[in-house]
């Protein structure tokens, strides 16, 4: 007789967009697992083709409203490099600095109000509020703390602009910079404060194999720049991405999967930057990653977390580094350059992962065609992986055990549907 | 006591009524109540509402009769949902945020009806409505001030 049960949940709380998973059992078994991502597709590529070089920056900030930064940092340095622009140092360190302010509004976001509550055993954030008032007040002092640098430096807080090839429209003067330096130094005990909190939550583990892909710099912690490493042994350089990874069109999602074309499914993300640079790491990150290292012995999914700590305490460290040291951009327009036609790649690191973009140009500078590979869609082939090993643990106990499960396992990667494409509405099939 | 006015809005159409609201009254407050804009609530409006005694905030409504009208709305009605997500946090969930966290300033919301939310400036009825809009904030602010004075 074949066993049959089916699990449905309305929405999957706690990720961004709309989509549904679907799981298959039978006789025991997993024998279909599918991410069913049906929003549709945002169409940024199709409508940014004859755009100018000049206006890009502003226009892929807006496919997030979390991650602006990272969109706008891969586009200009694919432009770069098609215009062959060497920012000079000081442009070098603020976008350092600005990216820092984004990893920080999104980390603390995901940490304390989305990953919290699973670890809790809270219905929502309002009650982890309600019982962790101190942590949470930490939490948002910090998070307001990135979003002053983001506003300072994208001249806005939301959809923010001021990145252009080169520089930005306007560099700060260091008078603006210079009250950024005592709440930073505060900053540092509170994410540290914060980091631990989460370690006493009780956070599962599950050590399981995955390919983990970040950017590895030759002495900084990956942001803006650097080669594409992996736990598995690629080590390329941007243009070459292609020739390693891969994307698909499947038949139920309305976004592309990736993979390693040799392999398969790997993941992006906090946690793959971690594995892959904890020696690049500051030295008070690099003090909380060694009272951790044992929960980076293996890539397990669940340390995600604290990864996202570490690199609070490492974003507030680089932000400090920058501002202290800081000296205007001597042309904060940066150097003069012509237009010409020419393909580009820009690799950043976007609070959620690896974010690939890449440009070709026209002789006007206009883009001719443009591809952006986001962090979410590579992971979301990782994550269905994720969820298949994961299913058989779940056939003994309750649906809703089972749902809870799966929803935090989904989180663990703080996927962002919204931004490329899109999430989710769980539903177990056992039969 | 602090008295915090928030404008809040997106830059398009209507929706940015809250914005304008607040542009116009910029100066004409009364010394010490200070002015904040959000272009997007969420956190940062848990934030505003952490360390002022009382908040009067102005925000475009949306479809519920003629564009341009002005009312005020019980602020018990700007319920959240249960769940927060990143992108998904309006004004009622970080009301509920900062209710949870204890911060509890007086607070009054005003709300003006938006017709036309996409691209472009005010709707010509919204924009009517704008002299309006401020002499009601001035209200709401005079009245928070006068409680002050009786405190």
């Amino acid at each position: 007789m074949t066993e049959r049960r089916t699990v449905e949940v309305g929405a999957l709380a706690r990720v961004e967009g709309e989509g549904a998973l679907h799981l298959t059992v039978e006789d025991g078994a997993v024998t279909e697992v599918r991410l069913e991502i049906y929003e549709p597709p945002r169409f940024f590529e199709a409508f940014l083709r004859g755009r100018a070089a000049t206006e890009l920056p502003d226009l892929v900030a807006r496919i997030c409203g979390i991650c602006p930064v990272a969109y706008q940092m891969s586009a200009v340095h694919a432009l770069e490099s098609i215009f062959e622009v060497e920012p000079e140092p000081a442009v070098r360190a603020l976008r350092r600095l600005y990216y820092a302010g984004e990893w920080m509004e999104s980390h603390l976001l995901h940490m304390v109000f989305l990953a919290a509550p699973d670890y809790l055993g809270l219905d929502d954030a309002f009650e982890v509020a309600r019982q962790h008032r101190a942590e949470v007040e930490r939490c948002l002092g910090l998070r307001a703390l990135g979003n002053r640098i983001v506003a300072l430096l994208g001249g806005r807080p939301v959809n923010p602009v001021g990145v252009k090839v080169g520089g930005f429209t306007r560099a700060p003067r260091p008078e603006a910079l210079a009250p950024l330096a005592d709440p930073l130094r505060r900053a540092r005990g509170d994410a540290e404060a914060l980091l631990h909190w989460i370690e006493s939550l009780g956070v599962p583990e599950r050590p399981i194999e995955q390919e983990l892909v970040a950017l590895r710099h030759a002495s900084e912690y990956p942001m803006n720049e650097g080669r594409i490493v992996s736990t598995r042994g690629l080590d390329l350089a941007t243009p070459d991405f292609d020739e390693h990874f891969v994307e698909e069109q499947v038949p139920h999602s309305t976004a592309l999967q990736c993979r390693v074309r040799e392999r398969g499914p790997y993941a992006v993300g906090p946690l793959a930057r971690v594995h892959l640079n904890a020696d690049r790491l500051e030295p008070a990150a690099r003090a909380a990653y060694d009272r951790l290292a044992p929960r980076f012995a293996a890539t397990d999914p669940y340390a995600g977390v604290f990864a996202r700590g570490i690199e609070v305490i490492e974003a507030v460290e680089v932000a400090l580094s920058v501002v202290e040291d800081y000296e205007e951009p001597r042309d904060p327009d940066g150097p003069a350059w012509e237009p010409r036609a020419g393909v580009g790649w820009g690799a950043t690191e976007a609070p959620r992962g690896l974010l690939v973009i890449r440009v070709e140009t026209d002789e006007r500078g206009d883009v001719e065609e443009i591809r952006i590979v986001p962090p979410t869609s590579q992971n979301q082939a990782r994550i269905e992986q994720d969820l298949r090993e994961l299913a058989p643990e779940l056939l003994s106990g309750s649906d809703d055990n089972a749902r809870r499960r799966c929803e935090t396992a989904i989180r663990n990667y703080d996927p962002c549907i919204s931004c490329s494409t899109h999430f989710l509405r769980l539903e177990i099939e056992r039969r | 006591m602090r008295i915090r006015v928030i404008g809040i809005g997106s830059p398009h159409g209507d929706d940015a009524v809250g914005l304008a609201v607040a542009e116009a009254v910029a100066g004409g407050l009364p010394e010490g109540v200070e002015l904040r804009v959000r272009e997007r609530p969420g956190l940062d409006l848990a934030d505003d509402l952490g360390d002022a005694d009382a908040v009067v905030i102005v925000d475009a409504l949306p479809g519920a009769g003629a564009p341009g009208r002005i009312q005020e709305v019980d602020p018990a009605r700007l319920a959240a949902r249960r769940e927060l997500s990143s992108h998904g946090l309006g004004v009622g969930e970080a009301l509920a945020l900062a209710d949870a966290l204890g911060r509890r300033p007086r607070l009054r919301v005003l709300g003006i009806e938006a017709g036309d939310a996409r691209e472009g400036g005010l709707s010509p009825a919204v924009a009517a409505a704008l002299p309006r809009a401020c002499g009601a904030l001035r209200r709401l602010v005079a009245e928070l001030a006068g409680e002050r004075a009786d405190a």
